[in-house]
């Protein structure tokens, strides 16, 4: 069975983007556009990877992260944390890998593979 | 001819540009130059902490106290209030003063009014933090390049139409983001006249609405139009124009997207013309609203309050174009309500515009 992948992005084309991407790279996709829909994805779809946009207004990606690793049957997914800030993903205590936007797609693939296979 | 022997050196202080006093060990200024009695009045032996209207926290580490606990010089940034109420910041200097036999009689304090520099050097701060957000907006925008060219090629691979046209869509989008953010740059960076012409302005209204309508329906905003239909030309730069509209339909709709209140969200553009023929533009959202603290900022340099996303240079460059037409840019607004923000342009004949070669 493929594995599943949470795309987390307040920007509908950039889900789109990465949601294409990663489903032609043999995975399945499931998005949400902030971060309490991203918590009730979480729930419904249990992803077996996060990818998390920090730069969400009013904080909502760092305050996700927060719940789910709170969250006792997903505290253990692993998160990619996206972002077009250095640095910002210091806001966030133990990602599995970091990329800045623009993101290199060979280098995400092979992080994701890393975590999930 | 000069007889420095027998010269009366308060006036050789007086001549000075910066601020010279005397403090009694009381700290107590008996006596200050010309330019520190312009600005502080008479000392009339007032204390120092009286004099400059200086607050608890800055006579915590006084130079002064400490230059006559020990006799060394020290200096020290301050931020004094002239008599005027005009808010001073100065690098304040004290040195021991002797009189023949050696006694320590108080503190000559020496002033330098650094108010310009530091005036700079905030600027300064502020265009950096405007270019690492300019370097993020350029980020945000190239993902956004690579996901469009992503999604057409793949379109492109499996043959399928539909694909295309919406990876397509998304570099055409970010490809407007990206000539946007140059033109607000360009505009920032230079002086320029308006470009007047006779115009229907609500044709422009209408040009940004088709540019922004798809877009907004996306974040389930609806953009609706009110237009005078008895405003059919009015003289403004159309660019200009075209700027000011696009800036306050952008923030219109990051002010939605960032309300998390409401599920469905409305714009609504008006024109209208002003009593006194002028022709006035209301852009009109009902999004998160600007908070109090942050109302007065709203219209400085470089202001914003989107974090990464924003650059602070939409209003500044919306209001510079205002200034340029000799009109200005109003708001109100109400937290978890909404804002409207009202541009106002004065009437103009096009004789009276230097491009113009239509009569009126």
């Amino acid at each position: 069975m493929p594995k599943k992948i949470l795309v987390v992005d307040d920007e509908p084309h950039l889900v789109k983007y990465m949601t294409a991407f990663l489903e032609d790279s043999g995975y399945e996709t499931c998005s949400a556009s902030n971060g309490e829909e991203a918590m009730e994805v979480l729930k419904k779809e249990n992803p077996d990877l996060v990818t998390l946009d920090l730069q969400m207004p009013d904080e909502t990606g760092t305050r996700f992260y927060r719940n789910m690793t709170k969250s006792k049957l997903h505290k253990d997914t692993p998160v990619i944390v996206i972002s077009g800030l250095p640095g910002r993903h210091l806001a966030v205590s133990q990602p599995f890998a970091v990329f800045e936007k623009p993101v290199d797609r060979d280098a995400l693939l092979e992080a994701i593979k890393k975590a999930i296979g | 001819m000069l007889d420095v022997a027998n010269m009366d050196w308060r006036r050789l202080l007086d001549a000075l540009p910066c601020y010279v006093s005397l403090q009694d060990p009381e700290l107590r200024v008996i006596w200050g130059n010309t330019v520190h009695r312009r600005d502080f009045g008479e000392a009339k032996a007032r204390t120092c902490s009286k004099i400059y209207k200086l607050r608890k926290s800055q006579c915590a580490d006084c130079i002064v106290k400490k230059t006559l606990e020990d006799g060394e010089e020290r200096s020290k940034e301050l931020q004094l209030t002239t008599r005027n109420g005009e808010r001073l910041n100065v690098i304040a200097h004290s040195a021991p003063f002797y009189d023949a036999t050696n006694q320590l009689l108080g503190v000559v304090v020496t002033k330098v009014n650094i108010t310009s520099v530091k005036e700079m050097q905030k600027q300064l701060i502020m265009v950096g933090q405007t270019v690492a957000g300019m370097a993020h907006s350029i980020k945000n925008i190239m993902m956004g390049l690579d996901g469009g060219i992503y999604i057409v090629n793949s379109g492109i691979k499996d043959d399928d139409q539909k694909e295309i046209k919406d990876g397509w869509e998304i570099v055409l989008l970010n490809f407007e983001k990206l000539s946007r953010l140059v033109k607000d740059i360009l505009y920032c960076s230079r002086d320029r006249e308006p470009n007047y012409k006779l115009i229907n302005p609500n044709s422009v209204v209408t040009d940004v609405y088709n540019l922004f309508k798809d877009l907004a329906v996306r974040y389930s905003i609806e953009i609706k139009l009110d237009l005078d239909p008895g405003l059919d030309e009015a003289v403004i730069d159309p660019d200009g124009l075209h700027t000011v509209l696009a800036n306050l339909v952008t923030n219109a709709m990051d002010a939605c997207k960032m309300d998390l209140w409401k599920d469905t969200h409305l714009i609504e553009i008006r024109t209208k013309i002003g009593s006194d023929g002028s022709t006035i533009f209301e852009v009109a959202d009902n999004g998160m609203g600007i908070d109090k603290e942050l109302k007065h900022h709203v219209f400085e340099d470089f202001f914003t309050s989107k974090g990464d996303k924003g650059t602070g240079l939409g209003l500044m460059v919306t209001q510079k174009i205002l200034k340029e037409h000799g009109g200005e840019i109003t708001f109100r607004s109400r937290p978890s309500h909404g804002t409207t923000f009202v541009a106002i342009f004065p009437k103009r004949s096009i004789e009276g515009a230097k491009s113009g070669n239509e009569g009126r």
